[in-house]
């Protein structure tokens, strides 16, 4: 069965612009014009993601976040806004959303913030995670030992977050944006080069030597950890 | 100069007017009406003095003989001259005149009585004249009666109420002439200002108002006027340049995705397509990065963010900043290095100083060379952050320019870079109740971050 997304957006555009994408990533869509509508359908509490947007008619979107929340629902929120500052990205986390993204943004990063947040929501329910793996990729989070075809793999403390942030989230992009704000908590965009060249020397170590390449560059977006080929 | 200024060019010197009318009629009146009290009541005082001298004279005449000694002192008063101007009359406790120059007791007049005013029939005239009477009762029903005249009082009365009336005609010319020329030096200075204001919403924004006037105010005036005009016009200088600059970062950026879109549509499905829009979307990511940076430096600038300090290390946000520039600079053949060992506590908002030290460090992997140098240092209430490099450096006259928005020393921007990275700092450090500051490193630039200690409480934009 697919996933359903919730999307509350005033501006049609903007929501025809994520309605469209989620859908051809395989989504099932709900939308909300304002801030009632969004509350109506969100307390129904069967979507595996909401995307809301800040500022919206009716009842703020953070209002909106806060009666959620009161209400006893625990889906993954994100929450899109125009007011891209490093204070209101807290004003939201505070009122309970997950992530927040800031106008304009690519549909990209949104897709691959979606997928995150779903991930972590599943996982946040079961017991703690000590090991990951892909493919004959392996980590052991309380030892720190990573492994690749029973090789041991030396990693710097911030190359191990970096391949721990891509484990968790294999199989999905994560963005340079993601990376920057899980691995070392700074939420700018830090250009195209800086964290390319950390994922490169991480590539080196991971992928060396002619084995099956599991750090893959998906195109103006990102990067993802897959054994697929 | 059209419509409603002639209205007000009308009422103006009749507003002025009045007021100074007004005033002269404030600072007047009181003055004549406490002369006129003081003078009125001198007069009086001589009065009373003489019928209480002439009152001492006669009786002695009355003590020392009765009624005929009081009769014959009226004569000898009478015929000396000393009663010049005076009234004097005796009667009998009938009322018969004994002695004296008023021909019957006034009905009205009783005995004893300190202070009357009356008009009498002075003897041998014809017209009456008003008197200040005294009346006294003697033993046995007699009556004397002792008068000055007033007539002068009242010539004085009268004097004084015209040079009252005078005085408040002549404040009347007074205020519309010191109206009109104060109106017409305020008049002057609001023209030269208006000129200055003309020019200024014509476009040039060259002009300044003589700051040398002797008025005080009006120095203080023209003063406050140039120092809005001096930044109006940094700012007008500002926002041409950012527009100019953004229209060029923008266009740029679009012409290339024109033709590469383009180029992607004549590809067709493959590789060359793909390639085509790639190149597309690293042009639209630029151009979303250039406006995020826009509105961050606007909103810094705002003071947003100032809700959101925390304290942190300072130290260790410039140990994560090398962390994430190093593996980028030795690609490029460089070093970053930090040379301060010891922790630095400091509240502030990290985000927005992470985001500047890192917007140096990109500018030194850039536009600099050879090593990268971080460090931080106390400097009285300020902390200074910095980052240097061993490139060409800025000279020293073109630095200011250097930190403005969209400013890019290369004249050609043919470099990558949308030319916001030292115009973000420093809005940041004025959010920290700080600055930027560009310095000779010797060789190279060295960009000095500093921020208040107590930045957070008191910061000033």
């Amino acid at each position: 069965m697919s996933k359903k997304i919730l999307v509350v957006e005033d501006d049609a555009t903007t929501a025809d612009y994520i309605v469209k994408g989620l859908e051809q990533n395989g989504y099932v869509v709900d939308t909300a014009g304002d801030g009632r509508d969004g509350l109506f359908h969100a307390t129904d509490g069967t979507y595996a993601a909401i995307v809301l947007d800040r500022m919206l008619p009716g009842m703020d979107g953070l209002a909106m976040l806060s009666a959620v929340r009161a209400a006893g629902v625990d889906t993954p929120v994100i929450i899109l806004s125009a007011l891209g500052s490093t204070d209101e990205r807290v004003k939201g986390l505070k009122a309970g959303s997950d992530d927040y993204l800031s106008k304009p943004f690519a549909f990209s990063e949104l897709l691959a913030r979606v997928e995150a947040l779903q991930r972590r929501g599943a996982a946040g329910g079961g017991s703690v995670v000590t090991r990951l793996a892909c493919a004959d990729l392996s980590m052991d989070l309380l030892s720190r030992r990573v492994e690749r075809g029973g090789e041991r793999v030396d990693l710097q403390p911030r190359e191990f977050r970096l391949l721990e942030l891509l484990l968790r989230n294999e199989g999905q992009v994560v963005t340079r944006t993601m990376m920057l704000e899980e691995v070392w908590d700074y939420h700018f965009d830090p250009g195209t080069n800086v964290i390319d060249v950390h994922i490169s020397r991480l590539r080196k170590k991971i992928d060396d030597r002619g084995r099956t390449p599991l750090l893959h560059t998906v195109r103006g977006v990102g990067y993802m950890l897959s054994d697929a080929a | 100069m059209t419509g409603a200024p002639a209205r007000v060019r009308l009422a103006a010197p009749l507003r002025i007017a009045s007021i100074s009318l007004l005033f002269s009629l404030i600072i007047s009146v009181p003055v004549l009406l406490f002369i006129y009290h003081q003078t009125d009541s001198l007069f009086e005082q001589g009065i009373r003095d003489r019928i209480d001298d002439r009152e001492q004279d006669l009786m002695q005449g009355y003590s020392s003989a009765g009624v005929p000694g009081l009769v014959d002192a009226i004569d000898e008063e009478l015929s000396t001259g000393v009663a010049r101007a005076g009234a004097v009359l005796l009667v009998d406790p009938r009322g018969r005149r004994l002695a004296g120059n008023i021909a019957a007791w006034p009905p009205i007049l009783r005995a004893p009585s300190d202070w009357a005013e009356m008009r009498l029939y002075p003897e041998g005239q014809a017209r009456t004249e008003l008197f200040a009477l005294r009346a006294v009762a003697l033993p046995a029903g007699y009556r004397l009666l002792l008068g000055t005249s007033i007539e002068d009082r009242e010539r004085m009365r009268a004097s004084l109420i015209e040079a009252l009336l005078g005085a408040l005609l002549l404040a009347i010319p007074l205020g519309l002439i010191g109206g009109w020329f104060v109106l017409k030096l305020t008049e002057r200075r609001a023209r030269a200002i208006g000129n200055v204001a003309a020019r200024i919403a014509g476009g040039d924004f060259s002009h300044r108002l003589d700051e040398r006037v002797e008025d005080a105010e009006f120095a203080m005036l023209a003063g406050a006027i140039n120092a809005m005009l001096e930044r109006i016009e940094e700012l007008v200088e500002q926002l041409r340049l950012v527009t100019d600059s953004l229209a060029h970062d923008l266009r740029s950026p679009l012409t290339r995705m024109r033709a590469n879109m383009e180029r992607a549509l004549a590809a067709g499905d493959g590789k060359a397509q793909q390639q085509a829009l790639d190149a597309v979307s690293l042009d639209v990511d630029g151009m979303l990065r250039l406006i995020s940076a826009t509105l961050e430096i606007s909103r810094t600038e705002t003071g947003a963010g100032r809700q959101d300090f925390e304290d942190f290390d300072l130290r260790a946000l410039l140990s994560d900043i090398c962390e994430i520039y190093t593996p980028l600079a030795e690609e490029r053949g460089n070093a970053i290095r930090m040379g301060q060992p010891k922790s630095v506590a400091y509240n502030g908002n990290r985000q927005s100083i992470g985001r500047a030290v890192a917007n140096l460090v990109d500018n030194a992997l850039k536009y600099g060379a050879g090593d990268i140098e971080l460090g931080v240092s106390n400097a009285g209430d300020m902390v200074d952050l910095w980052v240097a490099d061993q490139g060409p450096g800025i000279p020293s006259d073109l630095r200011e320019d250097a930190v403005r928005k969209y400013r890019r020393l290369d004249e050609s921007r043919t470099t990558e870079g949308s030319g916001l990275g030292l115009a973000l700092a420093r809005a940041v450090a004025r959010l920290h109740g700080g600055d930027i500051r560009l310095e000779d490193n010797g060789p190279g630039l060295r960009v000095v971050l500093s921020l208040r200690r107590d930045g957070g409480h008191i910061a000033l934009l």
